[in-house]
């Protein structure tokens, strides 16, 4: 008998985990049939969409996770501020020259010192820094509500960046060579700095960003609603900013497989992912590549704080949601581009088909993504895409 | 001469009695009568302690209230203070953020409770740290306000058990039972009354929705769904939560959330086009200026005003449009001069105003009765808020019937609406609204609130309680 279960543990495991299917299948199969068909295609495409809004945050998460191994816990304090700045430039009529020539210096001045404060000695940097600091001010200036998207994208950008590259070279840079952990304490040190910062300069008070009015300006319908009563037997709501948010995180889902798969860059932060020392030992630039990831991973949360203040509002809660988007990366795998997509997805759907199938139960917000994780990760230690490692022991 | 002479030694001792009773008083609105002071404390200091949520899920409303807290303490002590004593709330010293977080409420109370001498009152805000900290207070002594709470951390698990938490609003049970009642009086705009129940997880949230209520309800011909709904503060799209309680024949919706909650609910409701099938009622909270605020953003295309138009909900107390009730016209001209924003000025600016003038007047009777502030204990101060009836600033009346009771009974019910252009009542449509140009080229609307009730008791709904069926 020992033997038979020692031979065939691997089929047995398998089967287990098809008979548990199975159960679950039969379990949820009536409650899934007694949906009205409207419901069901309702709460599919809400999950999808919610779950562009997680993927964007795991794909801001993974990125850092990718180029240097750290779980980035300060991700939902930069997607908030990221959003706080977004909202900054979008709301003034105009913004003071001096205070965007701050911002410009500022951000070029971290921009090319990436390789080092040496930089800031060659003649040819400076040039091209002093056309992008004018280039950027100007941008940041303009007044009038005709130019508040620009000013409002020009400084979210600038700012975002400024704020990654800030929190890489005074904070993760001194760690690298240091075990993984103390970076990741620091990055819990960075979102307790943030949190503080936030409160400082907005305070505590709830923002509505109406950065999506220019749709329905546009004539574009907001949201976008079929009332299927009498066919589907219900309404179906496709919310127009976040199909935004989808499309967003499809495009930059995209952008990332080909960055990781084709360019220098991507190729050196795998690499550095994989060994900081011995990347540096072969001769790649761990402090330049670590640098561009920070940049990069602030860019993301500041496009999902963005486009999540925008479908709700700007508020102290939202760096909670970054909470929701740590299954998704688990699930999905902690290096993975693809898994950070399909696990933001899978969380939105799971939350939405949950609180349909069961209605008072909090089913949905509590428990089922954790229950989806715990099922993958008991199968799939490294998520539904992670590399598998094998360590020595 | 002589009986001249003696005529005016006997005025100046006179005077010299009365003189730090008039002290307190000096230069404050007739409507606010403080008990006449017996002790002078000049020179010593109250300090208002107070721990909540200033950087988490109710961080929306606590500001203002820190807002009111402080220009509350500033006229008073620039009035008087307590017989002469200073008020004092600072924020890090006397305020404690707690960030919504139970750990974070646990050691702000145990650095609160190990300072010698310890508080003899305290202010709390959120149910979830009144349920934390009830029995904690009850060991310690501590006598705590709160705005209003739930039957857990008023009355304890067996909810038999009054403790010393003591608030100032309804209890939100009681709250959804007088909605009930509401929609029980008014058949002919509620035909088929059923209630779903949709809020945040968590002590607050969940507060109203207990079998007291529902059977209190069902005995008023309304019906509360056994399926309630609960989603996060930070969900981007409830709108599965929604449907599932329509579907389930929910024409009213119940929420005790406030700040983003409401604001959601309603703008779903718009987005399912829903707006003419289904009512949006909620707690005292969810007729919160922040709500219709907010709510500028989601606008209801029937008639072009903010999606939370038409809201329902307790209003157990005064509020800022009602210009004729003394108190309110005083709080209008404070905050006036304090240059205080839209935003600041909602329940929680009133609540802190409240709370100050609560103060002056427990502190003074209690020290006129114990002889002075150091002899004061948190037993006093008990004894004198189940003794007292006061009410601060006109604005509720402050009366706990002899310790019979945890939370203030009276309720009425009211409407949210939105301030017209003549600025003389509510608005009916977009074009008729006043509205605020906002720098990023959008318009804030100005809610009011319009009152559809007399202050009348709310049923009490307590397990127990005297109108459980």
């Amino acid at each position: 008998m020992t033997t038979f279960l020692e031979t065939n543990r691997r089929s047995l495991t398998r089967a287990a985990y098809a008979v548990l299917a199975i159960l679950v299948l039969l379990w949820l199969g009536p409650l899934i049939l007694e949906q009205r068909p409207a419901r069901l295609i309702g709460s599919t495409i809400t999950g999808l969409l919610v779950g562009g809004i997680y993927s964007l945050i795991a794909l801001g998460i993974v990125v850092i996770n990718k180029a240097s191994g750290v779980f980035n816990f300060a991700h939902g304090w930069m997607m908030l501020l990221g959003g706080l700045l977004f909202y900054s430039f979008f709301a003034s009529g105009s913004v003071s020259p001096l205070a965007a020539g701050v911002l410009a210096a500022l951000t070029v001045i971290m921009v090319i010192t990436t390789a080092g404060w040496g930089a800031l000695r060659s003649p040819r940097s400076l040039a091209l820094g002093a056309v992008a600091i004018v280039v950027l001010t100007v941008l940041l200036s303009l007044s009038g509500a005709e130019w508040q998207f620009i000013r409002a994208i020009a400084g979210a950008v600038a700012g975002s960046v400024l704020v990654g590259l800030v929190v890489e070279r005074f904070t993760i840079r001194p760690l690298i060579g240091q075990p993984l952990f103390a970076m990741v304490l620091m990055t819990l040190a960075i979102s307790r700095a943030l949190n503080g910062i936030t409160q400082l300069i907005w305070g505590s008070v709830e923002i509505p960003l109406q950065v999506f009015s220019w749709v329905g300006n546009l004539g574009l319908p907001m949201p976008i609603r079929f009332d299927a009563r009498d066919t589907l037997g219900g309404i179906i709501l496709i919310r127009t900013e976040l199909l935004f948010a989808f499309a967003l995180a499809l495009v930059a889902f995209v952008a990332f497989v080909l960055f990781f798969q084709f360019t220098n860059v991507g190729l050196a932060m795998r690499a550095a992912a994989e060994d900081q020392r011995l990347a540096q030992s072969v001769g790649l630039r761990v402090r330049i590549i670590l640098a561009v990831a920070w940049a990069i991973a602030a860019l993301l949360a500041t496009a999902a704080g963005v486009l999540q203040g925008g479908a709700t509002s700007l508020s102290l809660n939202m760096p909670l949601l970054a909470l929701l988007a740590f299954p998704a990366v688990l699930l999905g795998g902690l290096e993975s581009i693809t898994g950070a997509l399909v696990g933001g997805i899978v969380i939105g759907l799971v939350q939405e088909w949950a609180n349909l199938l069961f209605p008072g139960t909090q089913a949905g917000t509590e428990l089922a993504p954790y229950v989806v994780l715990m099922a993958v990760l008991v199968i799939r230690p490294d998520g539904l895409f992670g590399q598998k490692r094998i360590e020595r022991v | 001469m002589k009986k001249i002479a003696l005529f005016v030694v006997l005025a100046t001792l006179l005077t010299m009695l009365a003189l730090p009773a008039v002290a307190q008083d000096a230069g404050l609105p007739d409507f606010i009568q403080h008990t006449e002071c017996q002790v002078d404390l000049t020179g010593q200091t109250i300090p208002i302690y107070h721990l909540g949520d200033l950087s988490g899920s109710y961080a929306f409303i606590t500001q203002p209230l820190i807002a009111g807290l402080g220009d509350a303490i500033k006229f008073f002590n620039e009035h008087g203070g307590v017989c002469g004593a200073t008020l004092k709330s600072d924020v890090g010293t006397e305020y404690r953020d707690t960030g919504g977080k139970r750990e974070e409420a646990q050691a702000a109370y145990d650095n609160f409770s190990s300072l010698n001498p310890k508080p003899d009152l305290m202010v709390l805000y959120a149910s979830a740290d009144a349920e934390l900290l009830r029995s904690q207070v009850a060991e310690d002594e501590i006598p705590v306000i709160i705005s209003a709470g739930s039957v857990a951390g008023l009355y304890g698990e067996d909810a038999q058990s009054p403790g010393w938490i003591y608030a100032t609003n309804p209890l939100y049970a009681d709250q959804l039972g007088s909605f009930c009642n509401f929609v029980a009086d008014n058949p002919e705009r509620f035909p088929n009354p059923t209630i779903g129940y949709i809020s945040w997880p968590g002590a607050f949230g969940e507060a109203a929705y207990t079998p007291e209520t529902i059977s209190y309800c069902a005995s008023k011909g309304v019906t509360i769904l056994d399926t309630p709904e609960y989603f996060l503060p930070t969900a981007t799209d409830i709108s599965t939560n929604v449907l599932n309680l329509v579907d389930a024949g929910a024409n009213i919706l119940y929420t005790n959330s406030l700040a983003s909650g409401p604001f959601l609910i309603a703008k779903t409701i718009v987005d399912l086009g829903l707006q003419n099938e289904v009512q949006l009622a909620g707690v005292n909270w969810a007729l919160d200026t922040s709500v219709g605020l907010l709510s500028r953003t989601a606008i209801n295309p029937d008639n072009g005003l903010p999606a939370v138009n038409g809201l329902i909900g307790s209003l157990p107390f005064y509020w800022w449009t009602e210009r004729q009730q003394p108190g309110i016209a005083f709080i209008n001209q404070q905050a006036e001069a304090n240059q205080r924003t839209l935003s600041s000025r909602n329940i929680a600016y009133l609540l802190g105003w409240s709370i100050v003038d609560m103060y002056i007047e427990i502190y003074t009777q209690t020290v006129n009765r114990v002889g002075s502030l150091e002899a004061v204990t948190g037993a006093d101060i008990k004894q004198t808020i189940e003794s007292m009836k006061y009410s601060p600033l006109g604005l509720f009346n402050f009366d706990y019937q002899g310790g019979a009771i945890r939370a203030l009974p009276d309720n009425r019910i009211a409407q949210m609406a939105f301030l017209n252009k003549a600025q003389n009542g509510p608005a009916t449509s977009g074009d008729d609204a006043l509205t605020v140009d906002l720098p990023d080229g959008t318009k804030a609307f100005v809610p009011l609130l319009i009152p559809l009730t007399p202050f009348s008791p709310a049923p009490d709904l307590r397990p127990g309680g005297a109108d459980v069926p």
